[in-house]
């Protein structure tokens, strides 16, 4: 079945091609990436969405398995439930040009979509869970410092 | 008899009204951030209290003590040294700073701050309306409020009210600034909530109004002021737009708020601010909107605008009515009588580097980049005293170290000489400010500061001379005290082993004007250096690569400016290679290789390195044995940058 993530197995590869980002992290540490019209989350309402989610959306998981990380599809109804640490809500429009981006720097786009605001962006540990997980180099790739960002 | 100054400002200075209270001018010291002084369990520290003497003194007709939290388990806490106000065991210090506030002539207001989304920062979570993730790793998973909670806290509020005035404040405030509890009651983006508290407006704004009540009822001859945003800047997050924040504060003036304070931006806002991008005047639109909105309520505004001059026009053009005025009293708490007494050039500029958030963030206490004392009040090693002995001290270099050093050196009363190489003092900040694309006038204040301080003392100033032994043979015995101030270098030597090497150029050389570089650039070194020049290079259409060893860029730029240099690198269109090296040179460009191995060409017309750097630590050896006392500040001991360079030439001036 066609899903707005498009073909999983690039997905894999692009992580493949950044593994050392993820080198550092603990084995079942979990990324999550959902679009906001398959996930419900309405535009002006992201957070409400987050909640209510209809749970009819579907959910990419990047889940460390000990040695790097692993794509699959999950469902999700709402972020209690999802399971992970960090949480991308993505446009339509931005998942589109993500997955024609996949075998370039879809890193750095994914970096560009969050300042853009077309990736929403919400962590579910605090930056102590998180370091200890492994994730600060990820986290600066994508230029989310581990830093209150009052400026 | 009016001074010079007020006759020039005669909207800043002319006397205002709070409440029942008159102020003698329309300045207002804004709680702009904590300053993480105090002990952990929010007690008031002598080191607080000595900061807060100086800034009763600011000359200001209003002064904000920094906001307080209300609660007894800290989940209003934001920051690591926050003080407290929600027991009566806080008050004698409270009483004390109410005091000197008032000795010093100014109406004093105690800000009460619940963090909210930011808060519990002891506890490991936050509490807010609804349970909204947070968007930036630093704070804490989010708890929902019940109404039993949310009622305690607005009888928190009114408690903490309450003993601020008892202790002696004026009045009170209550923040939302930047993204705090009163914000995420406001704001569509953290309530979710479908009771009374959460979905329309109204129901928003319900918690701002119970808490201007309450606090009104318990202080009903106290002014209440309210910090409020114009515009969150969390649109994308779908947080309330700017119409939404006007009908909040609307809510607010209609429950008869003395004061609104207009603020701008969430901490978790994707776009700045405050910071040296926006331009000074960015956000007065919005203090125009309020002002025209409410006519009768004041409006305190003071985002990004930095200069009392554009202050006073402000007031005088009806954009506001008190101006909110912070972070450049951090820099020069002199700055409203130097104002007064017309000698604006001799303010010591607030810069907007943001150190003082950055060390915040990092649970340091805030100091600044520009103000060496700040922080230090408290220790008279930092006080400028007359020199026992008076000394005849040669500066060399005139950069930030050297001419922070010449100038508090000189107060002391030393005869000073500044030795300098080139045609211009200021070093390599001046030609750093010419590439800055932020706002090149920010850091060249700087450099004007100086000039005039130097004129204004006296200090003899040598351009074109440059130090070395032989000169030193010509001045022997002439000083009693050198001070190398010399800066650093950029390290050519390190490459001379590799092939090519005679190919390279000196970025500094590009920074200065001396060289002009090619179409396509390669520059060797991502830090704020290499950055800074790489960007200004790309702005004007050259083809610009860095090569960086560090696995990121911008390692050495402040964190609050970090993300700006990386988004300039984007938009620009500049190639970046990290964990790469540079392994050989051509006329036709630079081969680089990464920590895999994998070898890269790279075509280029010109190869620019800006790093590594060296101190300039020759002249030590070289002048060891030529003079009494030897000194160094700066870059010219380990190559670091502008705060390092500043504090370390203070400190040398006063201690010589």
């Amino acid at each position: 079945m066609e899903t707005a993530f498009g073909d999983l197995s690039a997905w894999q590869a692009m992580l493949d091609r950044h593994a050392e980002l993820f080198s550092e992290m603990s084995a079942g540490s979990r990324v999550g990436f959902v679009s906001r019209a398959g996930s419900g989350i309405t535009p002006g309402k992201h957070a409400a969405g987050l909640m209510a989610a209809p749970g009819a959306g579907d959910m990419m998981a990047w889940e460390h398995q000990g040695a790097g990380m692993h794509t699959r599809l999950e469902s999700y109804a709402g972020f209690q439930d999802a399971r992970v640490d960090l949480l991308f809500v993505a446009e339509d429009d931005a998942l589109a040009t993500l997955r024609e981006s996949l075998n370039g720097e879809a890193l750095a786009l994914i970096k560009r979509l969050i300042r853009k605001g077309g990736i929403m962006f919400y962590v579910m540990k605090n930056k102590y869970q998180l370091q200890d997980a492994g994730y600060e180099e990820f986290l600066e790739s994508l230029g989310l410092a581990f830093l209150g960002a009052c400026r | 008899m009016e001074t010079p100054g007020e006759q020039k400002l005669r909207h800043l200075f002319r006397p205002g009204a709070l409440g029942r209270f008159e102020t003698r001018n329309q300045v207002k010291y804004g709680a702009c951030c904590v300053s993480n002084y105090n002990a952990r369990d929010g007690f008031i520290t002598p080191r607080e209290l000595a900061r807060v003497r100086v800034i009763a003194g600011t000359g200001c007709g209003i002064i904000t003590n920094q906001g307080a939290y209300p609660d007894p388990l800290g989940e209003g806490k934001a920051y690591f040294r926050q003080v407290a106000i929600f027991d009566d065991k806080f008050l004698p210090q409270f009483e004390t700073i109410a005091r000197y506030i008032h000795d010093a002539g100014a109406l004093a207001i105690q800000q009460i701050l619940h963090a909210g989304r930011y808060g519990g920062i002891d506890l490991g979570y936050c509490i807010q309306p609804s349970v909204v993730p947070q968007t930036l790793p630093h704070f804490r998973p989010p708890r929902e409020l019940d109404r039993d909670q949310i009622r305690a806290i607005v009888a928190q509020h009114a408690d903490a009210a309450r003993r601020a005035i008892r202790a002696g404040f004026d009045g009170t405030e209550v923040t939302s600034f930047m993204g705090y509890l009163l914000a995420n009651f406001n704001s569509r983006f953290t309530n979710q909530r479908s009771d009374e508290y959460g979905g329309s407006i109204e129901n928003r704004g319900r918690f701002m109004r119970e808490l201007i009540d309450a606090v009104k009822q318990a202080t009903p001859d106290s002014p209440m002021l309210i910090r409020l945003n114009a515009a969150e800047l969390m649109d994308r997050w779908g947080g309330n737009s700017e119409e939404e924040c006007f009908e909040l504060m609307q809510q607010a003036v209609d429950c008869g708020v003395d004061m609104i304070s207009v603020t701008v931006g969430w901490q978790e806002a994707p776009e700045s601010s405050f910071g040296r991008d926006v331009t000074p005047g960015h956000w007065n639109y919005l203090s125009a909107k309020a002002k025209k909105l409410f006519p009768k309520t004041p409006i305190a505004f003071g985002n990004r605008l930095p200069d009392p001059v554009m202050a006073d026009q402000c007031i005088r053009d009806g954009i506001f009515d008190y101006w909110e005025v912070c972070r450049p009293l951090l820099a020069d708490p002199e700055l409203i009588h130097k104002a007064r007494e017309d000698r604006l050039n001799e303010v010591r500029p607030c810069i907007g580097s943001l150190n003082c958030l950055s060390r915040l963030f990092r649970d340091l206490p805030y100091t600044c980049t520009m103000n060496p004392v700040l922080g230090h009040e408290i220790e008279p090693e930092y006080t400028v005293t007359p020199a026992v002995a008076k000394k005849r001290i040669m500066v060399i270099g005139a950069g930030p170290a050297g001419m922070e050093a010449a100038i508090t050196a000189r107060k002391r009363g030393h005869e000073v000489t500044v030795f300098e190489k080139s045609d211009r003092i200021g070093g390599n900040l001046a030609a750093y400010a010419a590439n800055d694309l932020a706002r090149p006038q920010d850091l060249q204040s700087v450099v004007a500061y100086y000039q005039v301080m130097a004129a204004k003392l006296g200090i003899e100033i040598r351009l074109n001379t440059e130090a070395n032994a032989k000169f030193m043979r010509s001045v022997l015995h002439q000083y009693d005290v050198c001070l190398v101030a010399a800066g650093a270098r950029t390290d050519l030597g390190a490459f001379r082993y590799l092939e090519g090497a005679n190919l390279l150029v000196d970025a500094l050389d590009v920074a200065h004007g001396r060289i002009k570089p090619g179409r396509r650039v390669v520059m060797i070194g991502g830090g704020k250096i290499g950055l800074t020049i790489a960007e200004t290079l790309a702005k004007a259409g050259h083809e610009v690569a860095v090569i960086e060893e560090d696995k990121r860029i911008a390692g050495d730029v402040m964190p609050t400016f970090k993300w700006r240099h990386t988004a300039w690198v984007d938009e620009l269109g500049i190639r970046t290679l990290t964990s790469s090296h540079l392994v050989k040179v051509t006329a036709e460009g630079a081969a680089v290789k990464n920590v895999k191995g994998e070898e890269t060409f790279l075509a280029a017309d010109t190869v620019l390195v800006s790093s590594p750097r060296k101190p300039n630590h020759d002249l030590f050896h070289e002048f060891q044995w030529m003079v009494d006392e030897l000194h160094g500040a700066g870059d010219a001991l380990i190559a670091r940058g502008l705060d390092a360079a500043i504090h370390e030439g203070y400190r040398m001036g006063v201690r010589i």
